[in-house]
């Protein structure tokens, strides 16, 4: 989609991100707040202490996984903004098995690991199946995935959070929260000591990575995926049905963005709640695919840079005036200046510091 | 070639139509619901209000495409049309009391932000060709980010407090006609405009010399640069085009109809500038069909009160997943079938 080298692309992440800070750190100073407390208080909320950094991990691990979920689709050639409702709906799966299976069985720590297995198989095949609708108006009825996947965003939040708020609430609950996940369902924190942020986790997010790396560059199927997304004509004469080729990438990514729900529901939250309260890693991920260059690999960076601008910026929300939303709006940029790798091109020239190749 | 595509392109819209028209029927006899009770005056008249920001952001967003650039931003220049009426509003009065005038002050100021926006986002997808879809969401997200931002700033929190909107305006005479007159001649006079304007982009895009210019430039810029006509100023002249359409859009939502600006969740604006690409697409890049598709989509969204009044109550997270559904029903029935020859690609002259 984007057409640069690969350290054509890590310069313009860099000078994308920082040029999104300094106008970002601009904008707080023109509303009257001090810039340097700003990036400051970003880099200690990210990195400060040993709470911050599981923060900045445990958001990590969300963006990583949701981000490997948007790399997927965007590298064969499928825009799936719908991560989000895939997420949603995985997470909602999840936190259906693990509801009405722990009941029926003993509590104990083995039933546990066994329920949070089910569950994530839940989260993943409903993340998928989710995710295969639009993939299936996309290639037979020529409906664009954009649009559809941000239908099924607004479609998944509202129909989870009727389900939630109208059968799982228990009695006499004033929010829309299910009952909370038995003890035994959790993962373990080791070392950092934090009830939301496991290391096992964070290794099911690298391990993800991994795997969709290996699929995608040592595997035939893998293979197919890439070339029809990107060389149509080519993969249809080596016989690779295209329409095929964008169900199955959609399904793929919504898997992985499925068992992004999962690991929300069990390690974060511990129970399920309105699906518009929460943090919208679906959307945020599609700026760390795009300033990974739709690399695999590439989403471990810029997933932990989003995950310490995300914990930094909420700490911003908690010990200064400005509001967190700005981060918010600074990822927007980011993305802003991802999309334009002419701009840096034409600065590059313009100032003579390279970028020649234009 | 191409008028025989057109012409089956009309008609995939007109069977979707069909279709989605035949399905609504289908559930109005399978739910038993008295048809008399859902179509009224009222109805219609909220219908009209629901479609007037989706109409003015679809018609905006039809220009720019048929011109050849793809505004997929619309969503992130309606949440600040919603959050720079009210400011500007707001700010105009000093601080209460927030009068007819400052209202209309709002809407002007909100429609040229949003035209300035999108003049700078003409510039990175024309002059430095960033990728049209990207850079699209990229304007959303900013707006998902920097509207509740500076809401926060002005009012200390996502959403501004109510604020009154503008008064319905009944003309002379035209006001007495049955129906008609309650509809748009004793109604929000951005209805009346958005009506008006409908049909005016219309006489423009196919009367008009500048009207075929905007459809060379998408469908064969070459040629339109051969006549001598500057291919990409006429395209940063739609895309500015739909950066003030969208605006004023957004700020019918807050101020318009609306009564200040919600910003939490995807803010108030909610899908309508999604919603309004769809319109454009269904309408086949007709204003006029674009206009009745925003009906469409305004009376789903107005589907739950008179879903109350028949004394059918389903829950409100249900209802209000109502337009979004029909989006989805409309794009699989309709397709995209007819997009212009040059959308996406950059045009860089031949030296």
């Amino acid at each position: 989609m984007l057409r640069a080298s690969v350290l054509e692309r890590i310069a313009i992440a860099i000078v994308s991100t920082t040029l999104a800070l300094v106008i970002g750190a601009g904008i707080v100073a023109l509303s009257g707040y001090d810039a340097v407390e700003f990036v400051y208080s970003l880099v200690y909320g990210a990195v400060g202490e040993l709470s911050n950094v599981a923060f900045t991990l445990r958001q990590s691990t969300m963006l990583i996984l949701a981000g490997v979920a948007v790399a997927v689709a965007f590298r064969a050639g499928v825009l799936n903004i719908g991560v989000q409702g895939q997420f949603v709906v995985g997470g909602f799966a999840a936190t259906l098995a693990i509801l009405f299976l722990a009941p029926l069985l003993p509590g104990n720590a083995l039933v546990g690991v066994a329920l949070m297995i089910v569950a994530g198989g839940a989260a993943v095949a409903a993340g998928g199946a989710y995710a295969a609708l639009p993939g299936l108006m996309k290639a037979y009825a020529d409906a664009n995935e954009v649009i559809t996947t941000i239908m099924l965003n607004f479609i998944a939040s509202g129909v989870v959070y009727f389900l939630l708020d109208a059968y799982l609430r228990p009695p006499g609950a004033a929010a829309p929260n299910t009952e909370a996940f038995p003890d035994y369902v959790d993962l373990p924190g080791f070392a950092f000591g934090s009830p939301s942020f496991s290391v096992i986790g964070f290794a099911i997010a690298l391990l993800t990575v991994a795997v969709v790396y290996v699929y995608m560059t040592q595997t035939g199927s893998g293979y197919d995926l890439v070339t029809s997304g990107y060389q149509e004509p080519a993969a249809k004469y080596s016989g690779v049905d295209p329409n095929r080729m964008i169900v199955r990438t959609m399904t793929l990514s919504g898997m992985i963005a499925g068992l992004a729900g999962a690991l929300f529901a069990v390690m974060i939250l511990g129970y399920y709640s309105d699906p518009n309260t929460f943090p919208t890693f679906g959307f945020d991920a599609i700026a760390v695919s795009l300033l990974a260059a739709n690399n695999p690999l590439g989403v471990i960076p810029a997933g932990l840079l989003f995950g310490g601008l995300d914990a930094g910026g909420q700490y911003i929300g908690f010990t200064l005036d400005v509001p967190s939303e700005l981060v918010d709006g600074v990822i927007g940029l980011i993305v802003l200046f991802v999309a334009a790798p002419e701009l840096f091109r034409a600065a590059g020239r313009y100032t003579g510091l390279g970028g020649d190749d234009g | 070639m191409s008028a025989v595509r057109d012409a089956l392109a009309d008609r995939a819209a007109f069977v979707g139509g069909l279709a989605l028209l035949a399905a609504v029927l289908l559930a109005f006899l399978v739910a038993d619901i008295p048809g008399s009770d859902l179509v009224t005056v009222g109805a219609m008249e909220r219908a009209l209000q629901a479609a007037t920001p989706i109409a003015l952001a679809g018609i905006g967003g039809l220009y720019a495409e048929k011109s050849g650039v793809f505004n997929i931003g619309l969503e992130g220049f309606m949440i600040f049309g919603a959050l720079f009426g009210a400011v500007a509003a707001w700010t105009v009065s000093g601080g209460d009391a927030v009068g007819q005038a400052d209202l209309w002050v709002g809407v002007l100021a909100a429609t040229l932000v949003c035209g300035l926006l999108a003049a700078l986002f003409a510039v990175l997808l024309i002059r430095y060709e960033a990728d049209q879809i990207v850079a699209g969401l990229a304007v959303w997200f900013v707006g998902l980010g920097f509207g509740p931002f500076i809401s926060t700033i002005v009012w200390g929190g996502v959403s501004s407090p109510s604020l009154p909107n503008i008064d319905n305006v009944a003309v002379p005479v035209l006001s007495e006609v049955p129906i008609a007159g309650r509809l748009f001649f004793d109604a929000s006079p951005l209805v009346l405009f958005t009506v008006l304007l409908a049909v005016g982009a219309w006489v423009v895009l196919f009367r008009t010399r500048y009207g075929y210019w905007v459809q060379a430039a998408g469908e064969n810029p070459e040629a339109l640069d051969t006549a001598g006509v500057d291919v990409n100023r006429v395209r940063y002249a739609t895309l500015v085009f739909s950066g003030l359409a969208a605006g004023l859009g957004g700020a019918v939502l807050s101020i318009g109809i609306g009564s200040g600006f919600t910003g939490t969740g995807v803010t108030m604006v909610d899908g309508r500038g999604w919603i309004a690409i769809v319109a454009y697409l269904f309408g086949n890049y007709n204003p006029l069909g674009t206009y009745g598709a925003s009906l469409l989509f305004g009376a789903m969204d107005m589907l739950q009160i008179q879903l109350q009044t028949a004394g059918i109550s389903l829950p409100g997270s249900i209802t209000g997943l109502f337009p979004y559904v029909a989006v989805l029903v409309v794009l699989v029935a309709v397709g995209y079938t007819r997009v212009p020859a040059a959308v996406g690609e950059p045009y860089a002259k031949e030296d």
